[in-house]
């Protein structure tokens, strides 16, 4: 049969559908021949592992780690390597990483230009701090400021996306002299007094003061009480604005396509419409691209340029050094200068080692086009995902961009009842076929697809097919 | 008030270099201007940007702050142009070399945090093995990295503090540490010494008790209670003086139940004042009465740096019942951590807390071959030893400065405060400079 990628494709418009020839799988119960999707070829063997085993580390984990603290499975994975899109386990097995440790590994895993500025820099210095120069902060700063528009263009560096997102605030409560935030409800911003105010599903909010933000309906196409109609959503913003604060705010943050809260793109027209009331209400617009930043949506480097506006201020966490610690807030001089009335000081924000990595990560972004990769392979992964959507009843929606997608398991596509054990069980089945998926939204029943953006069609193929096989059973 | 400023902004703390007795015997007296002592390391040549290059980078619209920053922590208003900056490079052990290989005895240590040294051989190898297998994935699946380390620390701990949540910084460290004291406890207020500082987030501001670290901004119930310091505080090194103010505090500023109290064991930031000798046992005494949970904050007297002891909280005689950690934990990786009780521990467990960079496999092995070498090559003891000779010196140092108006701390985490009149204790803010 022919094959052919759509661009873009949106699920059951009448774009023109496609059957690869492993849709054979169809048809295997009939004809009794059992086609496993096999993981697609990689020329390398891991090192050999004989450290801990997995069960010695859960014991240990229980005993010395926080209580709370959770793994997939029900077999708990001992991830010990990762080449690009793959991780190996204990035995050395194979798996396919859809997950990227959270949309966080954006180049692959122990990518080889990242690795070598991390060792090379750790070999000369691994920490001075700010006090003293040093060209590797500048430098990265400089590469980054570069790929923002407008006025944005001072860097602050940060260990994480709590700490980015928690100055953020801290930034626009200063310059506007007010105290109220809007987040969107289903949002995730960090886990700090400030950030967790943001934060905005109850599984994340612990019982304590949190003062000063409001959370506005959440633009969700799916879900959402307006379906897609952004406009109407915005004016929830201007609600809130006017009853709910003095009239006047210190900002609004967002995220352009929720992660935490299950890949939950913002309905269009939300934000242009968003943003305008909290301008007028004299607040600052911040926008929360730890997830969608650094090219993972495909259409644009960040989240909040396929809305078409320029936040005030930017925060940036997770792929911005492929899975080294650190986070960053960008700028513009004017709000900058707020922090100059007093000292604000991090250790470790902007040390060498991270920001040398920082660095080689925006160089292999732009070098190896994976933005561009994110762009075609995503889309194509999307086709094939709202193609399975046809074929199974159990997926209620398929949504995201580029290498941001998420598949959304429901028991009544009326009713859309979250799937919340059938997921489990799949994500199960998948794991032992080799793929790694991740998992999110406020049920917990949607799959999160955020891979290295190394990922190829063959790599989609796979974990198409391998999800299509696991629905089946 | 004396404020961060006005004491001597950097706490001496100086590197693990040999004792050299004889050194003594040179002082001021000699024509001779003292010589760093031999070290058989060349550093690698430089050819990356000069100073200027740097300086111009960070000045020109971006960074604004980093400029701003270095010039409050040096005391100096904006100028232009800005005091001489340095260009640091490559760092090895005790020193550091500039971009023409020039080289420097770090007496500061990335502020209290190459607690190993430099570029330690150790901790570089386990750096450098981990990022080349795996750099990242979370806790959503295992790794021993994380679980060896957690285990490490926990064994260094007494009592029951064995959970051990690893964060990013001490911010994030101390945020999480407040968190858990307002969980558990069920109250709000929490108290924290005047002079401290633990942390730069909104939250932890409220912590932080100096002016030149606040931002006008809402900072929750937070009381600030007098500072125990020998030096400078209003009762001298009368423990009891101050504990009753913990305990005024108590009475007339919250419901009479707390949240918790949080203090260094020796603040840092504010100038490497102990406190007062007795001051924590009463204090916690008094804090676990009104229903809260006792914090000490170890990011900078943490992992033998005070010689005496392994923590900071010991040197005190009491046992915290959450303490936190940073800085020189990985010798310089981002790296924070949490300690407490499975008591406390399960409470948090009622919600999801989670950390996406927390317990990565490299900062973990890197953690680990911190707590290895420390043990090694025995540094709390090397602390003790190099700390209380150069304690000594400095207190010879003091028969011969007016200047100097007191020495204090111990371990490799000392203090020289300069003053121009010993007895009014006026701060010698521009000779400092």
């Amino acid at each position: 049969m022919q094959r052919f990628a759509t661009r873009r494709g949106i699920c059951g418009t009448g774009v023109q559908r496609w059957r690869r020839c492993l849709s054979q799988l169809a048809q295997n119960t009939e004809e009794n021949e059992v086609y496993v999707p096999k993981i697609p070829s990689f020329d390398y063997s891991p090192p050999a592992y004989k450290g801990p085993t997995a069960e010695e580390i859960l014991r240990k984990r229980k005993e010395f780690l926080s209580p709370s603290m959770f793994t997939f499975y029900k077999k708990p994975l001992n991830v010990v390597h990762g080449k690009m899109q793959y991780l190996f386990d204990e035995n050395g097995r194979r798996y396919l990483d859809a997950f990227g440790g959270i949309a966080t590994v954006c180049c692959g895993h122990c990518h080889p230009d990242v690795v070598k500025a991390i060792v090379d820099q750790t070999n000369q210095l691994q920490h001075s701090t700010i006090l003293y120069l040093h060209h590797a902060i500048t430098d990265f700063a400089d590469a980054l400021a570069s790929k923002l528009p407008g006025d944005l263009k001072v860097v602050f560096f940060t260990n994480s996306g709590t700490e980015a997102n928690e100055l953020a605030m801290m930034m626009a409560r200063l310059y506007t002299g007010c105290h109220d935030i809007i987040s969107l409800r289903n949002a995730y911003h960090g886990n700090a007094a400030g950030t967790m105010g943001a934060t905005a599903q109850s599984n994340w909010k612990f019982n304590v003061v949190q003062s000063g933000v409001h959370h506005a309906v959440n633009p969700d196409p799916y879900r959402g009480i307006f379906g897609s109609d952004g406009e109407q959503y915005a004016k929830d913003i201007e609600d809130l604005i006017q009853f709910g604060t003095s009239g006047h705010v210190a900002g609004f943050i967002s995220e352009a396509i929720q992660g935490v809260g299950g890949i939950v793109e913002l309905a269009p027209g939300y934000l242009p419409a968003a943003y305008s009331s909290v301008k007028k209400a004299g607040g600052l617009c911040i926008s929360d691209e730890v997830q969608a930043g650094f090219g993972r949506t495909g259409s644009h480097f960040w989240g909040f340029e396929s809305h078409g506006v320029v936040p005030d201020i930017v925060t940036m966490a997770k792929g911005i050094g492929n899975g080294i610690p650190l986070g960053a807030v960008v700028t513009t001089p004017k709000i900058a200068e707020v922090l100059t009335r007093r000292s604000y000081f991090n250790t470790f924000g902007g040390n060498p080692v991270c920001t040398a990595a920082g660095l080689a990560v925006l160089k292999v972004i732009e070098r190896e086009k994976l933005q561009e990769n994110a762009h075609v392979v995503g889309s194509y992964l999307k086709d094939r995902l709202c193609a399975l959507k046809d074929k199974h009843e159990i997926i209620g929606d398929v949504r995201g961009s580029g290498m941001m997608l998420g598949v959304e398991l429901v028991t009544d596509r009326h009713l859309k009842t979250p799937a919340k054990t059938e997921i489990l069980h799949v994500m199960d089945q998948m794991k032992d076929m080799g793929v790694l998926i991740g998992k999110g939204g406020f049920f917990g029943n949607v799959f999160r697809i955020t891979p290295p953006l190394c990922f190829t069609k063959d790599d989609a193929d796979f974990l198409v097919d391998v999800m299509d096989y696991s629905m089946s059973k | 008030m004396a404020t961060q400023r006005n004491l001597l902004s950097r706490s001496l703390q100086a590197a693990k270099s040999r004792c050299r007795y004889h050194q003594s015997l040179r002082g001021i007296s000699s024509a001779a201007a003292p010589e760093l002592p031999p070290f058989g390391y060349e550093p690698k040549p430089y050819h990356g940007p000069l100073a200027d290059q740097v300086l111009e980078k960070r000045k020109k619209d971006k960074e604004v702050h980093l400029h701003s920053v270095g010039a409050s922590f040096l005391d100096i208003p904006s100028q232009d142009p800005p005091p001489a900056a340095l260009n640091i490079v490559e760092g090895k052990m005790q020193y550091l070399f500039d971009e023409s290989g020039k080289r420097y005895l770090d007496a500061f240590a990335g502020i209290v945090t190459v607690s190993c040294g430099h570029c330690h051989p150790d901790v570089l190898g386990a750096i450098v093995e981990q990022s080349k297998l795996l750099q990242h994935t979370t806790t959503i699946y295992l790794h021993h990295a994380i679980a060896d380390f957690a285990e490490e620390l926990a064994s260094k701990m007494p009592g029951n503090l064995k959970v051990v949540y690893f964060v990013n910084s001490g911010t994030e460290a101390n945020e999480l540490a407040m968190l858990m004291a307002r969980l558990y406890s069920g109250n709000l207020s929490m108290l924290a010494l005047r002079n401290a500082y633990h942390g730069g987030s909104a939250s932890t501001i409220g912590l932080t008790a100096l002016n030149t670290w606040k931002y006008p901004i809402p900072q929750g119930e937070i009381h600030h209670v007098v500072n125990p310091n020998p030096y400078r505080g209003v009762f001298g090194s009368d423990a009891n003086q101050y504990a009753e103010d913990v305990k005024d505090h108590i009475d007339h500023g919250t419901s009479g139940q707390v949240a918790g109290f949080i203090a260094e064991t020796i603040q840092g930031v504010g100038g490497a004042v102990e406190l007062a000798p007795g001051y924590l046992k009463l204090v916690y005494d008094i804090v676990r009465k009104a229903g809260g949970v006792c914090i000490a904050d170890e990011v900078q007297t943490g992992f033998g740096r005070t010689g005496s002891h392994y923590w900071g909280f010991e040197t005190q005689g009491v046992t915290p019942d959450i303490v936190t950690m940073a800085k020189g934990i990985g010798n310089g990786l981002p790296l924070g951590a949490v300690v407490t009780t499975p008591a406390i521990a399960n409470v948090m467990a009622q919600k999801i807390q989670f950390n996406t960079f927390g317990g990565n496999p490299v900062c973990s092995a890197g953690g680990l071959a911190v707590l290895k070498v420390l043990d090694k090559e025995q540094r709390q003891k090397h602390c003790a030893d190099v700390g209380s000779h150069l304690i000594q010196r400095l207190r010879d140092l003091q028969q011969r400065h007016d200047l100097i108006g007191d020495v204090r701390g111990r371990g490799l985490m000392v203090g020289i405060e300069l003053v121009t009149d010993r007895k009014e204790k006026t701060p010698a803010k521009a000779e400092t400079a």
